[in-house]
């Protein structure tokens, strides 16, 4: 009566799913990092939830990541290489979510 | 004739008032995450979240027909169920959403909905009227599973994350990166949540349409103008909505990072998206509260507060059986005939005026505007300091 199947089937698909997005925009974040691009991304807005940051803590936060940067162990070739591959996984992750789109819209299985 | 007319009129109205509060009451569950991590302007999330809800209504329409042709046998084979007892339904569903959302409880628009159509039926038609099979199937093991699915995934992810950008040596990790990510992620949730709850709304209708047969029973998914009112409906009160998470965000979710949110919002679009093209009508805000609670405990040196998730975890269960009652109240009523409907219209718009002038009386600062996403992120505690100076998280 009841198809356990299918609560089996939303887990894993909702499993693999975020898996795949997280851990490909995860790895394109190290990879940035390890190519010596750290992103340093402030918040759009200081709302009440979020501690407010002054211009001297954003600025040394840059600072920091040019350091990073500057000291990267990595040879210029490999750090685009690196870079690369980063935006390859920021890319695969979008093509992701975008076949899980498609996946469920049956406008686009309308002729099978 | 024209009582059945003015029937439909009232219905397809009171359906239309609860996508929108529905709407209403749900935009923080796509966009508490990223307002509190900065990913976006308060602003722009809010209209962002609009539009996609209005794309997501678009997309799917599963989970409508679970509901115009699942949980209450209808048709030849069992009973005819009455415009009048879809209204008790609707009332009782709208009533138990607004009380909630006054006295500030966790509950499930969801949940209230199913409740009070199907306190409403049994009211009608005895309890036979209940197909329980698609009932538990479909509403009420979803309801249980979901938030744990989207829970475990969003564990899982949140580890992961921080697993893979861990620096050891101290050096800039660039986890505020994931900033850019939320605001994808958190366009997908409220994508997710158009694909579930405008449909429940959608589905009602059809039922109702159904029912005095200005809709064949044989056509299984809703009409078009049923979708595009259904969907402009939610978005407009995701939209309107927004004034009131913008204000809330100082309660819960201090504690809310950027790749945390990320992997929440990421989890909690997976589940909804599969669950609706599967049917299930599951409670968009206990997927996303799921996930809250999820990715704080994946993160270093979190423990539950299992007094406030217990909290949550009590209104949840109580949705149903408490919007079954009004709604079997007032089917109870509307079995008087036109003139008991008129009376469950009447009582039912004087309860939402009161609502309404008691929330503008107390308006910003009280409970009532805590939401429960915002609540269940409390119900994790973070208890190792992650402040590290020259970094930007």
């Amino acid at each position: 009566m009841i198809d356990w199947g299918a609560f089996v089937v939303v887990f894993a698909a909702a499993l693999v799913g975020t898996v795949v997005v997280v851990g490909l925009y995860a790895l394109g974040l190290r990879l940035l990092v390890v190519g010596g691009r750290v992103p340093v991304v402030v918040p759009a807005e200081f709302t009440d939830a979020i501690t407010v940051l002054t211009p001297a803590e954003i600025a040394s936060a840059e600072r920091k990541a040019a350091k990073a940067a500057r000291k990267n162990p990595l040879t210029p070739g490999q750090r685009r290489l690196a870079a690369y591959t980063a935006y390859a996984c920021f890319a695969l992750c979008g093509l992701a979510v975008l076949f899980g789109i498609y996946l469920i819209v049956p406008f686009f299985h309308a002729g099978a | 004739m024209e009582e059945v007319t003015l029937l439909i009129v009232l219905v397809i109205a009171l359906a239309l008032f609860f996508d929108f509060t529905n709407g209403f009451h749900d935009t923080a569950n796509a966009m508490a995450t990223p307002i509190a991590t900065g990913a976006m302007k308060p602003k722009v999330a809010v209209t962002l979240a609009a539009i996609l809800n209005l794309v997501g209504a678009f997309l799917s329409t599963e989970v409508a027909k679970t509901i115009s042709s699942g949980i209450i046998r209808e048709g030849d084979s069992g009973i005819l169920i009455s415009p009048e007892l879809i209204l008790a339904g609707l009332i009782g569903a709208i009533v138990w959403n607004m009380v909630t959302w006054l006295y500030g409880l966790p509950s499930s628009s969801s949940h209230a909905l199913f409740g009070g159509l199907i306190g409403a039926a049994i009211v009608g038609f005895g309890v036979n009227a209940i197909d329980y099979g698609v009932l538990l199937s479909k509403v009420i093991f979803p309801a249980l599973l979901a938030p744990v699915t989207a829970g475990l995934v969003a564990f899982a992810a949140t580890k992961m994350a921080y697993s893979i950008t861990r620096r050891y040596d101290g050096r800039p990790d660039g986890r505020s990166g994931f900033r850019y990510a939320q605001i994808f992620s958190s366009s997908l949730v409220a994508l997710a949540h158009g694909t579930n709850d405008a449909q429940k709304t959608m589905g009602v209708i059809t039922l109702a349409l159904v029912t005095v047969g200005m809709q064949d029973a044989a056509q299984e998914g809703p009409q078009l103008w049923v979708v595009i009112a259904c969907a402009l409906a939610i978005a407009l009160g995701t939209y309107m909505g927004g004034w009131r998470i913008i204000k809330t965000l100082g309660t819960g979710l201090t504690a809310v990072k950027p790749a945390q949110g990320f992997a929440a919002e990421t989890s909690t679009a997976a589940t909804i998206l599969a669950s609706s093209h599967l049917g299930f009508a599951l409670s968009t805000t206990q997927v996303a509260s799921g996930s809250v609670i999820g990715s704080g405990l994946g993160r270093r040196g979190s423990s539950v507060r299992w007094g406030t998730a217990g909290r949550i975890g009590v209104g949840w269960l109580l949705t149903l059986p408490a919007a079954a009652i009004v709604g079997a109240a007032a089917a109870f009523i509307a079995h008087l005939g036109f003139w008991g409907v008129m009376l469950d219209a009447a009582l039912g718009l004087g309860f939402i005026i009161f609502i309404f002038l008691r929330s503008l009386r107390d308006q910003v600062g009280h409970e009532t505007v805590v939401n429960e996403v915002a609540a269940s992120a409390d119900a994790v505690k973070i208890t190792r300091p992650s402040k590290r100076s020259g970094t930007v998280r």
